[in-house]
């Protein structure tokens, strides 16, 4: 039986010539089946179904479409059937 | 929730908030993606009933009686020792396993089918003996894997494909309220009945789950946890309307609440009780 | 501890002063002593290392069960009287996959709602021990011996492609031995097998040497469920949703039934030199058929025994090679005719095969077995049945 993977990114990215980047939430593609549960438990709207993609099983997966707006409560974490989601806390300012 | 890959032991709720800490990770005991519907209220528990064998670090010596239903896959999905279960039977099936191996940890998965129609004698008795394993109850209300039949737990007025024109008390009987049931015995030690229609509810799902196997892990009797689910595809229904209708209907007919929570095993020598209630009908 | 991990099967034979329980002193016929059939068998299963039992009442074998209540509690095994016989053998399949010695008794109508799990358990290749101690029917029938359940329990009993070896003792003394030999089978090909008995062999009180043999315990297979820790999870189950996939897993199965075709057939012969007529019967019916040939020669009716011991697999070329220079082949069974179909297979037409039967728990008596020789004898002259 296959382990699950460990990210296939990391919530924090640091391009060598530009601003860090943070994602409170990162998001197994492969395994989510947009059934929008996430978005409902949403309260700040910080995620969306991205229906310009479509996964190996045939879904459109979701997306952290305003990551400013996610305050990493793990609602999201907590509703999903396919455990696709990772939350990370947001790094100390300065 | 807790971070399940990097045990950094912060709650969630804590303002302290260091470089990227993780909120949640999905645990390591859930394996391959389900073949689940989307939105399936089965995959929330095989997801929490993952987190709390690992936060109790208990993966490694539990094993899973497995049932028939849309779950029968859940050998799949969870990575633990698992046995196949004929149809019903999980609750016997368990007994003969905790009975000779008491030292592991051992639990069915059920949905209402299994359990509330062709398991009942089954779960009623291992529940009456006080076996010391933990049954997982999925209800939906519904018979999902063979194609969305009415259950002992389809409420009345619900379409099914096999109560067309909706279930009629009068030639189909009324639902079951298993964990009412089984509260009434003594060798219950544990008996709730929680929902996941929407995160605060999984949340104290969770709680119920994990307080479940602490029951088991102090060898006192038998526990379950009723979950009320959601089967959109059966239900005609998009994830979110079936979550909103488990909340809207299914939960004012399904009471959720601690039924019981024994303190200590019954003594042989007590009166046959009825159920020691430290709540009944209320939430948490 | 569990009871799996209790000290060491005792490799000294178990050597009973008294049957436990009788309260009295034993009656001793030189060194044996009486023992009724249900308790017997179910003493030979504790010595042989039994782990765990359920079962459920129904006579004519309530009286193991009630040995089992008593005595597993006594040895720190696990013992459970179930809701159901249903309940009883899912325990059963619970407690195999965790690597318990099981046993499971119970009486045909009991015995057909066991079906089911005996199926799960074939495609799950979980070892365990069934008895049935047959009574008549069909349906409740009655609580008299007989052997109805003879195509139950050698055509696979439950739905599938499957069978389970089945052990017909016509003794108490030979039920004990056979306890032990189920148990190794059950654990060498991974199958449940059945120990088939009836109600007058549960019932009866014989003197059998009061030694029940231990069976050594096998280091524990490497399929038995115990926790995950520290390697891949192993997962107990017959569903193979993939057409190859199951077709491939009953090959398997077929392979095991193969081997067991070949290396375990068991069969004893009586009085089998110059036998005109060759009586096949097992069981309690193999006893009055002994019986019928002592009184047929006696007579100058020159009749023999051929009594398969394993009805699965059925001694069939044995049979075939007793009664070839035989001039008819006489099935005496309690049934309306079960084990003659394979008495049929197994003769192929080469010798015309009667059958004597008697049912409802009627028992036949050697004179009436005398008769049907007879008349087989009579009739078989160039006609075929």
């Amino acid at each position: 039986m296959a382990m699950s993977a460990p990210f296939v990114d990391a919530p924090l990215r640091c391009p060598p010539n530009g601003t860090p980047t943070f994602r409170p939430v990162l998001v197994a593609v492969e395994r989510c089946k947009g059934c929008e549960l996430c978005i409902d438990a949403c309260a700040p709207g910080a995620l969306a179904l991205d229906t310009g993609q479509v996964n190996a099983m045939g879904h459109h997966p979701v997306r952290l479409v305003n990551p400013d707006a996610c305050t990493s409560c793990a609602k999201c974490a907590r509703m999903c059937p396919d455990a696709a989601l990772s939350i990370f806390a947001r790094p100390r300012e300065g | 929730m807790s971070a399940t890959r990097e045990a950094d032991g912060a709650s969630p709720g804590s303002p302290a908030m260091s470089e990227g800490r993780t909120i949640y990770a999905r645990p390591l005991l859930l394996t391959n993606p389900t073949s689940y519907c989307p939105g399936c209220g089965h995959g929330i528990v095989h997801r929490l009933v993952a987190e709390v064998l690992e936060e109790l670090d208990l993966g490694g010596r539990t094993i899973l009686v497995g049932s028939v239903g849309c779950s029968v896959f859940a050998y799949d999905y969870l990575r633990l020792d698992s046995v196949e279960s004929p149809h019903g039977r999980a609750a016997a099936v368990a007994t003969g396993v905790k009975r000779v191996r008491p030292d592991r940890i051992v639990f069915t998965y059920q949905g209402d089918g299994d359990l509330a129609a062709i398991g009942t004698a089954e779960i009623v008795h291992a529940a009456a003996r006080g076996e010391r394993f933990t049954t997982i109850f999925v209800n939906n209300g519904i018979y999902g894997m063979t194609g969305g039949q009415m259950a002992p737990t389809t409420l009345p007025g619900q379409k099914t494909t096999s109560s067309p024109l909706g279930r009629d008390v009068e030639t189909q009987g009324y639902p079951l309220p298993v964990t009412e049931m089984l509260s009434l015995l003594a060798g219950v030690q544990y008996a709730a009945r929680v929902s996941v229609a929407d995160p605060g509810h999984v949340g104290k799902a969770k709680q119920a789950i994990k307080r479940a196997f602490e029951i088991q892990l102090e060898g006192k009797g038998f526990s379950i946890v009723e979950v009320l689910s959601t089967c959109p595809v059966g239900w005609g229904m998009t994830p979110t309307e079936a979550m909103d209708h488990l909340r809207d209907t299914v939960m004012g007919a399904y009471p959720v609440g601690t039924f019981v929570d024994r303190p200590r095993r019954i003594a042989p020598s007590l009166p046959q009780p009825g159920p020691s209630h430290r709540s009944i009908t209320e939430g948490f | 501890m569990t009871v799996l991990d209790r000290p060491g099967a005792d490799a000294r034979p178990r050597v009973l002063a008294s049957p436990p329980g009788t309260g009295g002193e034993a009656f001793s016929l030189q060194d044996r002593v009486l023992m009724k059939g249900n308790e017997a068998i179910a003493e030979a299963a504790i010595a042989a290392g039994c782990d765990a039992y359920f079962g459920y009442p129904i006579t004519p074998q309530a009286e193991l069960l009630e040995w089992m209540a008593r005595r597993m509690p006594e040895e720190g095994r696990t013992y459970v009287q179930a809701e159901s016989e249903l309940a009883a053998i899912n325990m059963a399949l619970g407690a195999a996959a965790v690597g318990a010695r099981v046993l499971v008794s119970s009486s045909s109508p009991g015995i057909s709602l066991m079906a089911e799990a005996m199926s799960y358990m074939a495609g799950s290749r979980l070892p365990m021990v069934l008895v049935n101690v047959m009574r008549g029917g069909p349906g409740l029938g009655s609580i008299g011996a007989s052997q109805g359940d003879y195509l139950q329990a050698t055509k696979g009993h439950g739905h599938g492609d499957y069978r389970v070896p089945v052990l017909a003792p016509s003794s108490i003394a030979e039920a004990i031995d056979l306890v032990g030999d189920a148990f190794t089978l059950a654990e060498r090909y991974r199958t449940p097998v059945i120990l088939l008995a009836d109600g007058i062999l549960g019932q009866a009180m014989e003197p059998v040497k009061p030694t029940f043999r231990a069976l050594e315990r096998p280091p524990r297979p490497d399929w038995v469920l115990d926790g995950a820790a520290g390697r891949e999870p192993r997962v107990i189950k017959s569903l193979h949703l993939r057409p190859e996939d199951l077709e491939r897993a009953d090959l398997a199965l077929q392979a095991t039934y193969a081997e067991i075709t070949e290396n375990e057939q068991r069969w004893a012969g009586e009085s089998l030199d110059g036998a005109d007529v060759v009586m096949v019967a097992y069981g309690t019916a193999a006893r009055i058929a002994r019986t019928a040939v002592e009184r047929a020669r006696a007579a100058g009716l020159m009749a023999g025994l051929f009594r398969p011991i394993t009805l699965w697999p059925f001694p069939a070329a044995a049979l075939c090679e007793a009664a070839r220079d035989a001039r008819a082949v006489l099935a005496v069974e309690m049934s309306a005719g079960q084990l003659v179909e394979d008495v049929r297979l197994a003769i192929e037409g080469a010798v015309p095969v009667f059958h004597h039967g008697r049912m409802g728990g009627m028992v036949p008596t050697p004179d009436e077995v005398v008769d049907a020789v007879r008349r087989a004898w009579s009739t078989s002259d160039g006609g075929a049945s």
